[in-house]
């Protein structure tokens, strides 16, 4: 049964997508005590990149936005695999977000807001994480963006 | 078979826990997690592994240079378990930091130096999530720097 955060989803007319596999010798998730850490994930939707690309090269902030958006959204299918059920998260506590940049491109953080501005939507702003966000001059797989996060639980 | 014992069978030895660069500590107990400070490619106190890859440094040396930042992780988490390694429960979390050419996508690869270290000690407790990560300098001019999150009882 999908609960309340399920369906604020479903009003934003988002789904979750599939847990992404991990692509080396890790885990997505580890569950300790209360918390979930979720590892880097990045704007895919199973093995498929959807925004791959460097923001202020082939990409622009609009783009990178989404990029960070459908990130969360992977940060989330983790974070349902960990528990079961995203009711039970109490708050996203940490992100670490990482934008593929030109050395020159400095809106960073109007990327990352992309996955910020989704868990506000889901979650509620006072259950907004910290963030930390840095350029990176490549990623994985050329994806456009990576973010890892810590969630906390009941 | 223990963490210890595994380590001893293996024939892994362990850097010195290498002394912080500036103002800061190597790691931090908070309840049960550690929390490992970014580990470099230093060897009881000689830096190995200069330079980028993609550029000076292929792949397969940074394997290598992941394999060692993961030896120096586990040197500081058996300093923080008071010598024995045994108190380890997981391996919850490692950050992978790569110096490579802007063109270089194969960060996953090479943090897997690291990654297949912990599973190698810890076996099913050396499973983590991680992240890897371009960089376009690292301090000392390094190729590889980890830093970790441990679970320990």
């Amino acid at each position: 049964m999908a609960g309340q955060i399920e369906a604020r989803l479903a009003a934003l007319g988002l789904t979750l997508p599939p847990a992404p596999q991990p692509v080396a010798n890790y885990v997505g998730f580890v569950v300790v005590g209360r918390e979930i850490h979720v590892a880097g994930v990045g704007p895919t939707w199973g093995r498929e990149v959807r925004h791959s690309g460097k923001l202020g090269a082939q990409l622009d902030v609009a783009q990178g936005y989404e990029a960070a958006r459908l990130t969360a959204l992977n940060l989330l299918a983790h974070a349902k695999a960990a528990i079961g059920d995203l009711d039970r998260i109490t708050r996203c506590v940490k992100l670490f977000c990482l934008v593929n940049a030109v050395p020159e491109f400095l809106d960073g953080t109007k990327v990352a807001d992309g996955a910020t501005d989704l868990l506000n939507d889901l979650f509620g702003p006072d259950k907004r994480p910290v963030r930390s966000t840095t350029t990176a001059p490549s990623l994985p797989f050329d994806i456009a963006f990576e973010a890892d996060g810590i969630f906390l639980f009941e | 078979m223990s963490h210890e014992a595994r380590l001893a069978a293996l024939k892994i030895e362990l850097p010195q826990p290498a002394a912080p660069a500036a103002n800061y500590v190597p790691y931090v107990i908070s309840g049960n997690l550690v929390f490992v400070a970014g580990q470099i490619t230093i060897w009881n106190g000689e830096v190995r592994y200069l330079g980028r890859i993609g550029e000076t440094l292929s792949v397969e040396d940074g394997v290598a240079a992941a394999r060692l930042c993961g030896l120096n992780i586990i040197a500081q988490v058996r300093a923080a378990c008071g010598g024995n390694l045994d108190r380890v429960k997981r391996c919850v979390k490692l950050g992978g930091f790569v110096n490579c050419t802007p063109s270089f996508t194969e960060q996953p690869k090479v943090i897997n130096g690291a990654s297949d270290l912990m599973v190698e000690v810890f076996g099913e407790a050396g499973k983590h999530a991680r992240f890897a990560v371009g960089a376009n300098v690292l301090p000392r001019g390094v190729a590889v720097e980890v830093d970790a999150i441990f679970e320990i009882e």
